[in-house]
């Protein structure tokens, strides 16, 4: 068998398939999060001393952490804060790179070139820490933009690489006059209503990721106000001997982002 | 192959005069000026002059060299990378070959979807749990830094970050191996050779796996970013102390010089993988070529 016969892609219907279940997925999580309020058994940060670090029962069916906490209310007021501040970092990831990097490269050429060489450098860090650099010039407060700004660069470079400027629909649209507003708004368009849902969801993926790490590392969400990665982080006193104060939180993080994954279209292996 | 080589050099050399630029705009953070635009510019500048010079400044928290304190930190750092670099390589390339066969793919493509779906901390709070309640190996995820440990112990501590940087690693090269894969299996050529007289094995050893193994090397540069990722958060997960963690704790001191030369350094690892791969790939490509 030839190593190119091996590694073949997944037929087109596997695949749309594969990504609906991922939109399916997302749109359960936004009703969840949506109804979190009504959902969780207690708001969020309520404590109860005599219920310290009790394991999964019917009363508390993801346990409690080390200060008593209802775990499945925690886990859906964490999964809300991380879902909405997800959506939001991903709005900042398409707009500023994205779309930035879809009209840069019809920008005339040495100007988009130059664009395209300072977003690389910044390409060239890792997300994480550009999204903790961020964090730390302004204020945790301002986390969602950040790990969104962090994101655009290769969210820039992607776009920018997918636009062909010579090709013929382009070189048609010169040579019959058209104005070079009128056709970057036909490509815009035409560009976003094929790729939107893909881009949406790769973005998202990639900000959950990024947001929920920097949160771990203390960058994210600021207390008392708790996202999943904050919960992680805080669970990692007690977690070797209490496992369900950091796998829940994790495992609906791993939801959220594999639903992303799987609504971009992403293959296995392949980082949003 | 001349002006391929001048292209790369020339691109390898603005990537870092760029990465220059950004660390001394941050190193320019930390410095005592005026408010306004025009000071911050005067003040990046003067920074930019001293980088160029190999003046770092010097760590606000320490009063030390930034580049003394890089020295210190930054080998434990490259240890774990390049430890980790291996791994995936060594797992990366069997593994993406075997899972990708077709009755091992349909089965195992839920497993590889979760898996890189998962954030590497929690990959490595996963690996860490397993191995304290299953292993019985300590783990240094709750350890003080410098605890005193047997060298079994020692090695056991020292597995764990290894193995959650090599899989962030191996879940890059898998990927970079299937997507040069598929490229190749769009080359015209395999016809020609095969009316030519050529089999099929021969097709494959002496033109196809070049030119696989050339998309794996021109994916150098993604690769070293997923690497250097997983070291951020591994080094804070398992409480090693090296630059990546040194970044993170600067971030939250404010100590701009320091957070400005691991920066730098960081991205001129992405652009030197980066350079070295894409010559690599290009000759090997080129020895692929029928």
């Amino acid at each position: 068998m030839s190593v190119t016969q091996t590694i073949e892609p997944s037929p087109p219907l596997l695949r749309s398939a594969v990504r609906a279940v991922g939109w399916c997925g997302l749109g359960l999580i936004a009703v969840t999060v949506f109804l979190s309020d009504f959902l969780a058994r207690a708001p969020a940060g309520a404590a109860d001393s005599t219920m310290m670090l009790t394991p999964p029962s019917d009363a508390h069916p993801f346990g409690t952490d080390l200060l008593g906490r209802d775990m499945l209310s925690e886990t859906l007021h964490g999964l809300a804060r991380t879902g909405v501040h997800a959506l939001f970092g991903a709005a900042v990831a398409i707009v500023c790179g994205g779309l930035f990097g879809s009209i840069a490269a019809r920008l005339p050429r040495p100007l988009a070139l130059g664009l395209r060489g300072v977003l690389g450098v910044l390409a060239a860090v890792p997300a994480l820490l550009l999204m903790i650099l961020l964090t730390g010039l302004t204020a945790r407060g301002y986390a969602p933009l950040a790990a969104g700004l962090a994101v655009a660069p290769l969210a820039f470079i992607r776009a920018f690489d997918r636009v062909d400027v010579n090709s013929p629909h382009a070189e048609y649209a010169r040579a019959t006059g058209i104005p070079a507003t009128t056709l970057l708004r036909r490509d815009l368009t035409h560009e976003f209503r094929a790729m939107m849902a893909s881009v949406a969801a790769r973005a998202l993926a990639a900000v959950t990721i990024i947001l929920s790490t920097a949160s771990f590392l203390g960058f994210g969400a600021e207390p008392p106000a708790r996202d999943l990665g904050l919960m992680i982080a805080v669970a990692k006193a007690t977690y070797l001997a209490a496992w369900w104060t950091a796998a829940f939180p994790a495992g609906a993080l791993v939801l959220v982002v594999l639903c992303a994954r799987l609504a971009a279209g992403l293959e296995e292996g392949e980082r949003p | 192959m001349r002006s391929f080589l001048v292209r790369q050099i020339v691109s390898l050399v603005v990537g870092v005069l760029g990465a220059v630029l950004i660390a001394a705009v941050i190193s320019a953070i930390g410095e005592p000026r005026a408010p306004g635009v025009w000071p911050f510019l005067v003040a990046a500048g003067s920074r930019l002059v001293h980088f160029l010079e190999g003046d770092f400044g010097q760590s606000a928290i320490t009063g030390t060299s930034a580049l003394h304190v890089l020295g210190h930190r930054l080998p434990p750092t490259l240890t774990l990378l390049a430890e980790g670099a291996a791994l995936a390589v060594a797992v990366g390339l069997p593994l993406g070959l075997l899972f990708s066969l077709g009755a091992a793919r349909r089965a195992t493509a839920p497993l590889m979807q979760i898996i890189t779906a998962t954030p590497v901390f929690c990959a490595g709070l996963a690996l860490a749990w397993g191995a304290v309640n299953l292993l019985h190996w300590p783990v240094s995820v709750n350890m003080p830094v410098g605890a005193a440990v047997s060298p079994d112990e020692a090695l056991q501590i020292d597995a764990l970050p290894i193995v959650t940087v090599g899989l962030a690693g191996a879940a890059a090269v898998q990927l970079a191996l299937r997507r040069a894969a598929s490229q190749a299996g769009g080359e015209s050529f395999r016809a020609g050779l095969k009316s030519l007289g050529l089999g099929g094995f021969e097709i494959e050893r002496v033109f196809v796996v070049p030119q696989v193994l050339a998309g794996l090397a021109a994916s150098a540069g993604e690769i070293m970013l997923a690497l250097l990722s997983a070291t951020v958060v591994t080094e804070w997960v398992f409480h090693r102390s090296g630059a990546a963690d040194l970044f993170v704790k600067s971030v939250a001191l404010a100590d701009w010089n320091i957070v400005a030369i691991i920066l730098f350094v960081f991205a001129g690892l992405t652009f030197v993988a980066e350079f070295i791969g894409r010559i690599a790939g290009r000759a090997l490509a080129s020895e692929g070529r029928p």
